[in-house]
């Protein structure tokens, strides 16, 4: 992998954040924090507001309460462009790509923040990662298998060597083979070459394997957060996932 | 004097019409919610029928110098009877492009362009109805016996069209008072949620085309039997524009906002101008008639949207105090909802549950269920059965296929393949509001309640079988429905009050939090008395303590011989009223038993924490 | 065969129409019922620079100017205020209606309603396998397909285009990867103006004698050839304009030529009917 790929990392936090829709917090009182060169990763059951949680950080759903700041910039409430200008790359769970585009229009728009000439430059470097995506180059997008979809959608972001990854959900309807591929390979790899990475996964065995942090959500709070060898020993964890059988 | 006289006798049957029209209208587009942008073609169907039915035979009157179909001579009132026949018949074609689910906004641009094709017709074929130069000397009715030009003539005219308006008014306003408008105006606001709580669209939206184009055809008939001409220069598209203003300004979803608007817009705009000094340029004056009206328009919809006489609401609780909605708070309120004596509640008698034998039948399953969207397969030879009287957990990770198994079964989504049975008949086929009439019900996972219905309008609307919620049922009044549905009410309450909202009886449901939406959602399934609900996600985004409570009230439900398909993600709602759960992995059935021995299941382990 | 060589005259300005109106719904949505009025004006005031000395490519001009900033006008004043309302998107096509209203009679108002014509001739006759071309309706050919090739190059090509397709399909996503989507869409809207002044423009001195109104019933013929290409899409409606243009001069040949345009018409109701999404189109797109 092309250590061109993302610029050196910057450190994403979040300070007594509360997000949600219409005025109606879904999260509150979060505060994480997701550093260069390491997986970050947000787990949760479902209803938790770890979509939320993330949407929030992008400019997609507003912030009520709190800050999010990246390096030294708050960049809570921004809006999406210019966010993706600081250097915060998106990919979104479900909508993440342009489907009547083709593969190599995608990733043309997810360099459009940059100088026409780097552009091709940038697109063989995404290729290097990606390598199946070079016989798709003229295919469009919509028509692409869930595998190759979601590596396009990653593609796009990589396109403007973000300083920080934010993936939501990016094994959602993946065969679980390809699903372990994204993750041990690409997503961990990304932090390896220094990008920070922030992710939201519903399989938290899967996260826990290639996160060195992760934070448990419930209820729209961090219920518990630490190294994810501690966290597996610990019976809360498991437990908050399956239902504890006595909690009411 | 005189000259005065014959001028007010003018604009009380030009009044008339006028606001004949725009009750069909806003019966049509306030009410219904089907934007008719070809309206005018109603009307104009109404005073050719009148013109060729009461005229005579084209070839020998006056020299035959127009042509023209028909020509019976009838007498009054035959004329304006076929005119509302012509009026409703020429309503049916139309259901083909509004009744499926078409986007409002292209329909009514069919119904636009069909009134600029019907123009372009009338106005070039000149046999059917003596193209551009139109019907004239059509008679007046009884102009043999009585001079049609006489001021008590004009005046008894007048009086008669005056008549004819206020019938109209009263037999629409039967209507929409009725538990068949409360269903109209149900499906204005949310046709899916409407179809899926047993509406039949396409039947409401034929009889209100039906109704509306009577009217609009009945007005054309007094119209053209006062001015004797009618030619296409009078039907153009834009007229149907000068009514929805009219509409728009008076207030749609009014009666009485449309009688309003017909007098300002076309009536008092149209004649003010008579009294403007003529201008140099002569086309000046009705040019700027067109621009004040498209200006009504912008400004009415920015600043007064719903016109000089909103919408009203509907006060149906007989408690004064139940409309105003406290100022909306964050989740946490949602905690603090206090149910009231649901435990007290006799649903048996409430929701008029059979008394069945909780005898375990499969009541509900699938064999083989496929979905896919554009070879891409989200659920994949799904088979499950769903015994009576048990509440069965549907559960598995994002994008499992859950949902669109629940839509599946429901029928709000057609299945791509395998079969559905439900009582020991096959229902694949069979669409979404007949299932619900047959007693299975579905909820929403989004917002789903009827923005400007009234909470309590929102659970009567679901009471299936209601006598006044058909036509027929409604034409009969007040009197023959009005005790069942003072009946539904209560029961309405009483299911409020056990859950704690009564105070909101009478408020926009609109209005209320989300956690409170949500229970009005699954009040309103309750009261549509399924035998199998089918929860698509009913405590999302609620409050822990309430869900429980919500799910204590399910498991009566089912002792009582309901049978409950819930999908969910809170596990530990599954653990404590769900056997058995059924787990769905990437569109397949992964594994079903109790909570407590999926969690044994290493698949299932997987499937959840890893996949 | 002439017919045929009409075909191509009426398809060729319904073309250059079909994409400004297509293109303003892919962006933002609406269907802009007010299209047919900022033609007639941008037709108009080519007419007066032409009356009063302009030369006629100047004028020309002068017509895709008055499109281009009328139309972006009505987007940034209008369209954008009345949808951040949240109101039902039919509500926004009511207003649009308005607009046509106060464009197309405010426009009669000011000049009256009598027919006008451009002061010049459509040039010599042009004889070719049976159909005739003026002058004047050749160059028209010729300006439609440089225009629509320009579109396609914009579209295909150009850091713009792609902004603007990928603002349609997924606004949101658009503005993730880093786009001024508020930007890209009121651009948009001052290319398909343009368009929508040319096509305006081009109708009226292909026309030749017209006034106020004449370009009322248009929208009609730009609603089938939009639809049966598929809303949204600006290479479907270079397909429905061809097919549409075409299909109503060609039957004109065989049918009773007061009845071509209802080829149109039916072919609108039946796409609205059956396939709203267009011929190629499928019900994702919706």
């Amino acid at each position: 992998m092309s250590v061109e790929l993302s610029k050196k990392g910057l450190v994403l936090t979040t300070v007594n954040l509360s997000a949600g829709y219409d005025g109606r917090a879904i999260v509150s009182e979060i505060a994480v924090e997701a550093t260069p060169g390491k997986v970050v990763s947000i787990v949760g059951p479902n209803g938790s507001g770890k979509s939320t949680l993330l949407k929030s950080l992008v400019g997609v759903v507003q912030v009520l309460e709190g800050k999010v700041t990246v390096g030294d910039q708050d960049i809570t409430n921004l809006p999406p462009e210019e966010i993706a200008k600081i250097g915060v790359g998106y990919v979104p769970q479900i909508d993440d790509v342009f489907p009547p585009l083709s593969v190599k229009e995608n990733l043309e728009i997810g360099g459009y923040l940059l100088n026409r000439r780097e552009i091709p430059e940038r697109i063989e470097a995404v290729l290097e990662v990606f390598p199946k995506l070079r016989n798709m180059m003229t295919r469009k997008a919509g028509k692409l298998s869930g595998g190759e979809r979601k590596m396009l959608a990653m593609g796009r972001v990589l396109m403007l060597s973000p300083s920080v990854l934010v993936l939501d959900e990016p094994t959602a309807n993946l065969a679980p083979m390809v699903a372990t591929q994204l993750l041990e390979e690409y997503v961990r790899g990304f932090a390896d070459h220094g990008s920070t990475v922030l992710l939201v996964e519903q399989r938290a065995k899967s996260a826990l394997r290639i996160s060195d942090w992760t934070y448990v959500l419930g209820g729209g709070r961090v219920v518990l957060s630490g190294a994810p060898k501690e966290l597996e020993q610990n019976p809360l964890f498991v437990e908050s996932f399956l239902g504890g059988g006595t909690r009411h | 004097m005189s000259q005065y006289l014959f001028y007010l006798a003018t604009i009380i049957v030009y009044g008339a019409v006028d606001a004949m029209a725009c009750l069909a209208l806003n019966f049509e587009f306030g009410f219904a919610g089907i934007s008719n942008f070809g309206f005018i073609i109603f009307q104009s169907a109404g005073a050719y029928a009148a013109a060729v039915l009461s005229m005579p035979a084209a070839a020998t009157s006056n020299g035959g110098f127009q042509q023209y179909v028909l020509g019976l001579s009838l007498p009054w009132p035959f004329p304006w009877i076929g005119a509302a026949l012509a009026g409703g018949l020429l309503a049916l074609p139309f259901v083909f492009l509004v009744g499926k689910r078409l986007r409002g906004d292209f329909a009514a641009v069919g119904l636009l362009v069909s009134a600029v094709l019907l123009n372009v017709l009338v106005k070039d074929y000149v046999p059917l109805l003596n193209g551009d130069a139109g019907i004239s000397i059509v008679p007046a009715p009884f102009q043999s016996f009585w001079d049609p030009q006489g001021l008590g003539y004009q005046f008894v005219y007048g009086a008669v069209a005056v008549v004819l308006t206020v019938l109209v008014y009263f037999l629409l306003k039967r209507i929409t008072e009725s538990p068949y408008g409360r269903s109209l105006r149900a499906m204005r606001d949310n046709d899916i949620v409407a179809d899926s709580l047993g509406k039949n669209l396409r039947l409401q939206r034929t009889v209100t085309l039906v109704v509306g184009g009577m009217v609009a055809g009945l007005s054309g008939a007094i119209l053209v039997g006062f001015i004797s001409l009618w030619a296409p220069g009078a039907w153009g598209y834009a007229e149907t524009i000068v009514l929805f203003a009219a509409i728009i300004v008076g207030g749609a979803g009014n009666h009485k906002g449309a009688v309003l608007g017909a007098i300002l817009v076309p009536l008092a705009f149209e004649e003010v101008t008579r009294f403007i000094p003529p201008l140099a340029n002569p086309a000046l004056v009705p040019a700027l008639q067109w621009v004040a009206i498209g200006l009504l328009i912008i400004l009415f919809l920015w600043f007064r949207p719903n016109g000089i006489l909103p919408e009203r609401r509907r006060f149906l609780s007989g408690n004064p105090k139940s409309a105003e909605v406290p100022v909306p708070t964050g989740g946490e309120s949602d905690a603090l909802i206090k149910l009231g004596n649901l435990d007290e509640l006799n649903f048996r008698q409430l929701l008029r549950l059979e008394e069945t034998a909780n005898d375990n039948r499969v009541i509900l399953s699938t064999q083989g269920l496929t979905k896919s969207f554009h070879g891409v397969t989200v659920v994949s030879d799904v088979t499950i059965a769903v015994h009576q009287g048990r509440v069965t957990g549907l559960i598995g990770p994002n994008g499992a296929g859950k949902s669109t198994t629940l839509a599946m079964l429901a029928g709000t989504l057609p299945s791509s393949g395998g079969q559905i049975f439900y009582e020991g008949r096959d229902i694949t086929n069979v669409p979404s509001n007949q299932r619900a009439s047959l007693g299975l019900v579905r909820t929403f996972q989004l917002a789903s309640e009827f923005k400007k219905l009234t909470v309590l309008e929102n659970l009567v609307s679901a009471i299936p079988k209601q006598s006044g919620d058909s036509f027929w049922g409604a034409m009969r009044g007040r009197r023959h429905w009005g005790r069942e549905d003072k009946e539904n009410i209560e029961r309405a309450m009483e299911i409020l009050g056990g859950f704690g909202l009564e105070q909101y009886a009478d408020a926009y449901a609109g209005g209320l939090s989300g956690g409170q939406r949500r229970l009005v959602e699954i009040m309103r399934a309750m009261l549509a008395e399924p035998k199998v609900l089918l929860l698509d996600e009913p405590m999302a985004g609620v409050h822990p303590n309430l869900a429980h409570k919500i799910g204590d009230q399910l498991t009566r439900l089912a002792e009582g011989g309901m049978t409950i398909l819930m999908v969910e993600h809170e596990l530990s709602i599954m653990d404590a009223f769900c056997d058995p759960v059924i787990v769905l992995a990437e569109g397949r059935v992964l594994a079903q038993g109790t909570m407590a021995e999926l969690r044994l299941n290493s698949e299932v382990v997987e499937a959840y924490l890893v996949g | 065969m002439s017919s045929f060589g009409f075909g191509l005259i009426t398809a060729a300005v319904l073309a250059i129409a079909t994409v400004g109106f297509t293109m303003q719904f892919a962006v933002t949505n609406v269907l802009n019922l007010a299209y047919g009025s900022v033609m007639i004006n941008s037709a108009f005031v080519s007419y007066y620079l032409n009356i009063h000395g302009v030369t006629p490519w100047v004028s020309l001009f002068g017509g895709v100017f008055t499109g281009a900033v009328a139309s972006w006008a009505l987007n940034r004043f209008i369209f954008t205020p009345f949808q951040r309302r949240n109101l039902a998107p039919i509500t926004v096509v009511i207003v649009a209606l308005g607009v046509d209203l106060v464009g197309t009679f405010g426009l009669q108002a000011i000049v009256g309603g009598g027919y006008v014509s451009f002061h010049q001739s459509p040039g010599k006759e042009f004889h070719f396998l049976d159909m005739y071309f003026s002058a004047l309706q050749l160059v028209i050919l010729a300006i439609c397909v440089v225009v629509l090739g320009l579109i396609h190059w914009i579209l295909k090509y150009t850091r713009l285009g792609k902004a603007m397709r990928a603002t349609s399909a997924n606004p949101n996503l658009a503005r993730n990867s880093g786009v001024k989507i508020q930007w890209v869409i009121s651009t948009t809207w001052l290319i398909s103006g343009a368009l929508c002044g040319l096509a305006g423009t081009v109708f009226a001195m292909n026309t030749g004698v017209f006034e106020a109104t004449s370009a009322q019933l248009y929208i009609v013929l730009l609603l089938a050839a939009m639809f049966l290409g598929g809303p949204g899409e600006p290479y479907g409606a270079m397909f429905g304009a061809l097919t549409i243009g075409l299909a109503t001069e060609i039957s004109a040949a065989y049918i009773n030529p007061q009845y071509k345009d209802v080829i149109a018409f039916l072919a609108l109701l039946g796409m609205l009917t059956f396939r709203p999404y267009g011929i190629f189109g499928s019900e994702k797109t919706l």
